[in-house]
């Protein structure tokens, strides 16, 4: 899409800002409409929505929160990975009970721990949501990025050429849509580990995380191949492609240019919703013993740990919990707001 | 959007936020004492290693002592979070099996436990808990009159001299292994291949049969434990002609006071009163109840919320071998009404954190890491006070010469471990030594463990290296001599109540082998000489040398680091009567039970 920058330099466009004087924009208009691209009329839509911009931010907060996770438990002065509650040099300030759930308020909330500690071991909380975020949205983001342009790359070429490469492409589809994946991971992880690593030697983090990546990766791309490719066979026959035909565009310039703009939609709605299934998936996997082992810290396992202990100790999902939950929505409003303004009639 | 105005919005997300923190409890906690509590275990614990008495032929006959208000008839349902694993007496070493067996089963002597915990050898089949002649390697038992299996045949010595050697075949491999090596050797079972279903039997110089009522073992050295073996559920009678071999597993004859109804594998199990046992024969068993309905599957957790709840037909439930779940344990203890129907006790299990010998050979390492370990991170992921109770050295609370202060590595003051000793320990180790292995089964509590065990030893200075085994098979792996770990969490217990079952198969230098439990490969030859000894002394004499092999071990050899010791808390329903806790099972007593209302 088109920067920013381009379009306000574009000056006059200013003029289409709803707070100007409606009456003069018919004029305005008419002069300027040569000089916009979708993409910036996308952009001008963007900006105007008020919702989206905001999800934006939050969304961009969290990818900052995430990265910037040392920075900020160097200001809370905790870690995820110390036992706060089991460790001797903590002694004198005991922060679990005898059945290890938190003491005072609101899963041990303080100044110390601003969002309370784990039961069982007492770890920082705050500290563990951070870092646990940064593991599983850059993850997340990398699966689903990976997935995503594999399928829409297949599915465009499938849907797109049809005859006997979608024929191929779709049996290959449907090769990989038939293992069940989270066995296979449970199956393959030991022996690759076995194979990779020295019996003597730990099992490197960036290991898992690739392996997780690549498998996670070429078992999860089929829904958005099938999704693109069925798509792109209903636009194929439609009189723009067919002009574009005619004029002699050739093939790639065909896909690129008048077909993958108008995908744009299902690609958005599918990758808004497959990101942060991700993060859940990740976790499973995690616990199937495949994924993160403890104590790598991991948003989807906290999440999941703290689900035990809602009866106990409501207050250690509740941070985790809610940071998901902010998450996905302004996630999924995003992913609206960014459809809307590509194709402002088909959401309403 | 627009009707839904941002008044509305703002007021409703302020009553959820106000809600979910009224709900979530927003009040101090302030923490429990429970340190009544520890000291009351210790105490029932030291009736539970009080050593075993042997009865007499008066001790041995029915029925049983009424229990006090029990009522008959109704059905208990008893939850359980997996599959039975064996049915087949033979079979049975595990927990689970070796509950039920306590329904189904009759051997020639059984445990008989009072309401204090203390525990003596009763003749079950036999009318005493044995004869003795030739210093203890002769034993003779005698059976009773009119003793029937459900099919309504008499049972005699044929039977019991069967039970014996299909032991022998190949298809019974999950028992204990005991009796048999006793009569044959380490290589029992080139003794009789067949497992006298061929009409080849043992010579009568080791099993003789003289008549239908009588049965003579004979050992080349005194077995003076030899009532307390036969007590064994794997050592349960398997009347010859209803043996069908490896299918027994699935549908065996009763002879106990119940018998198999109906048996789904891994789903459900259903018993009924079995007719053919005659109460008069039998000092322990009762058959208050119509009969038991084995629900397989249900989670520990679900178990719990059930019992707690008791509700409808969960007022009759059981748990078999599963606890309460650590996460719920602080809303029993806190619920008078909930707490009154639990029954706790310590389990014969000491973990311990294990070393390889063959590969951690300086002790000044072992030492160190036994200095370094952090007893209560370790307990807490097993939940806190009721899951377990630091251990100073290697015998539980349950085995007669247990000793509580017997404390050299001063775990008991500094649970959470002794950093400072630990490093002096280590100046002059190279660094090289400091790089140690850890195994742990990739299950959710293994990663629990590594974290502890990690976090413990990084901080003295060690190099902590975790491999994660496939946590079904981690007793095989580690188990294989040649194995590439240098240190892994084990558990042990004892199958009766004396220190022979602890000492000799984890420590004695004999038995190191693919497989067997000496999994710190200890080959030392005081040790072996200690064992030797008190095997061939009398209880109270033996008693001490065993202390000595426990002080030399601990001391001098560390092949492990002592952990905790595991603690069984089960929870019943409101209308179960007669419950209490079974120090030989370490579990709920079952034959102890009765419905409150039918």
């Amino acid at each position: 899409m088109t920067s920013p920058a381009k379009a306000e330099g574009s000056g006059p466009t200013v003029a289409l800002e709803p707070d100007l004087e409606p009456k003069t924009e018919p004029v305005q208009a008419e002069k300027k409409l040569e000089g916009r691209s979708p993409g910036q009329l996308m952009w001008q839509r963007f900006k105007r929505d008020r919702t989206g911009v905001i999800c934006a931010w939050i969304v961009i907060l969290y990818f900052v929160v995430a990265l910037a996770a040392p920075l900020l438990t160097k200001i809370s002065g905790t870690d995820p990975y110390t036992l706060y509650g089991q460790d001797p040099t903590y002694q004198d300030k005991p922060v679990l009970d005898d059945f290890g759930l938190p003491l005072g308020y609101f899963g041990g909330l303080s100044g110390s721990h601003w969002f309370g500690v784990e039961p069982q071991y007492g770890r920082d909380v705050f500290a563990m949501l951070v870092y646990g975020m940064r593991t599983s949205l850059y993850m997340a983001l990398g699966v689903t990025v990976l997935m995503m342009g594999t399928g829409i790359v297949l599915g465009l070429i499938g849907g797109y050429f049809g005859g006997r490469t979608d024929y191929w492409i779709g049996r290959v589809t449907d090769f990989f849509l038939a293992f069940p994946q989270q066995l296979f991971f449970i199956a393959f992880m030991p022996v690759v580990t076995a194979f990779f690593v020295d019996p003597r030697e730990e099992t490197p983090t960036y290991f898992r995380a690739v392996a997780m990546l690549i498998v996670l990766w070429v078992l999860g791309w089929m829904g958005m191949a099938r999704l693109i490719r069925s798509t792109v066979l209903t636009l194929r026959e439609r009189e723009f492609v067919e002009a574009a035909k005619v004029s002699g565009a050739s093939p790639g310039r065909i896909v690129r240019k008048e077909i993958l703009p108008n995908v744009v939609t299902p690609i958005l709605v599918q990758f808004t919703y497959q990101l942060p299934s991700t993060i859940l998936t990740i976790a499973f996997l995690s616990f199937a013993g495949v994924g993160f082992v403890e104590p790598t810290p991991d948003w989807g396992k906290l999440f999941a740990n703290g689900a035990k202990y809602t009866e106990q100790d409501p207050a250690f999902i509740f941070f985790p919990g809610i940071a998901l939950v902010i998450f996905v929505l302004a996630f999924n409003l995003l992913g609206d707001s960014v459809r809307d303004a590509f194709d402002p009639k088909s959401g309403r | 959007m627009k009707s839904f105005s941002s008044r509305r919005a703002q007021a409703i997300v302020v009553a959820i936020a106000a809600g979910s923190l009224a709900l979530t409890g927003c009040s101090e906690n302030k923490g429990t004492n429970t340190g009544d509590n520890a000291k009351k275990d210790q105490q029932q614990a030291s009736v539970q290693s009080k050593a075993v008495t042997y009865a007499d032929a008066a001790g041995s006959t029915g029925p049983a002592p009424e229990i006090a208000g029990a009522q008959s008839g109704g059905t208990i349902t008893v939850y359980q979070e997996a599959g039975l694993s064996h049915l087949d007496p033979g079979q049975t070493y595990v927990s689970d099996a070796g509950q039920v067996a306590n329904l189904l089963f009759r051997r020639l002597t059984q445990f008989q436990e009072d309401d204090k915990g203390n525990v003596s050898v009763v003749g079950d089949l036999a009318t005493d808990s044995g004869k003795m002649s030739d210093g203890g390697k002769t034993w003779t038992f005698t059976l009773k009159d009119g003793i029937k299996d459900a099919k309504g045949n008499a049972i005699t010595s044929a039977d019991v001299r069967h039970t014996v050697e299909r032991q022998y075949a190949k298809f019974i491999f999950d028992g204990p292994t005991y009796l048999q090596t006793w009569l044959s050797g380490a290589q029992y079972r080139k003794a009789l291949p067949g497992g006298g279903f061929d009409g080849k039997h043992l010579p009568k110089s080791v099993l003789d049969t003289p008549d239908d009522k009588t049965v003579v073992f004979h050992f080349d050295q005194p077995r003076t434990d030899l009532p307390q073996t036969l007590a064994m559920a794997g050592y349960a009678i398997v009347p010859a002609k209803d043996d069908t071999k490896a299918k027994y597993d699935t549908a065996p004859v009763a002879t106990g006071p119940y018998k198999i109804a109906s048996y789904k594998l891994g789903k459900s199990l259903v018993l009924t009163k079995n007719s053919n046992w005659d109460p008069k024969t039998d000092s322990v068993r009762h058959q208050y109840v119509d009969g038991f309905n084995f629900d397989f599957g249900v989670t520990e957790s679900t178990q719990t919320k059930r019992l707690i709840a008791d509700r409808g037909n969960d007022k009759n439930a059981i748990q078999l071998t599963g606890g309460v779940e650590a996460t719920q344990i602080q809303d029993v203890i806190k619920n008078p009404a909930v707490s009154k129907r639990t029954v706790k006790g310590y389990q014969p299990y000491v973990m311990q954190l294990t070393f390889n010998m063959d590969r951690v050979k300086d002790l000044k390492v072992r030492q160190a890491i036994t200095y370094a370990v952090n007893s209560k991170s370790l307990i807490a992921g097993e939940g806190g006070v009721y899951g377990g109770d630091v251990a100073p050295n290697y015998f539980a609370p349950t085995l007669p010469g247990y000793e509580p202060k017997y404390d050299p590595y001063g775990r008991l003051k500094t649970p959470q471990g002794n950093i400072a000793k630990a490093q002096e320990l280590l100046k002059g180790v190279p660094a090289a030594e400091k790089k140690v292995v850890f195994a742990y089964p990739n299950s959710e509590n293994g990663q629990k463990r590594k974290v502890a065990i990690e976090d413990a030893l990084s901080k003295v200075g060690f190099n902590v290296v975790s491999k994660e085994v496939d946590s079904a098979s981690f007793y095989e792996q580690i188990g294989k001599l040649n194995n590439p770990y240098d240190m892994y969490i084990t558990g042990w217990g004892q199958d009766w109540p004396s220190p022979s079952t602890v000492v000799t198969p984890i420590y004695d230098g004999d038995q190191v082998a693919d497989g067997a439990p000496n999994y710190a490969h200890v080959k030392d030859a005081k040790v072996d000489a200690l064992i030797k000894k008190a095997l061939n002394q009398k209880p109270e004499d033996a008693a001490k040398t065993w202390k000595e092999a426990e002080h030399y071990l601990l001391e001098k050899v560390v092949p492990g680091a002592p952990l905790w010791y595991t603690k069984q808390f089960q929870l019943s329903g409101s209308n179960v009567g007669g419950t209490r806790y079974g120090s030989v099972s370490s579990l709920l007593d079952i034959n102890h039970l009765y419905l409150k209302k039918s």
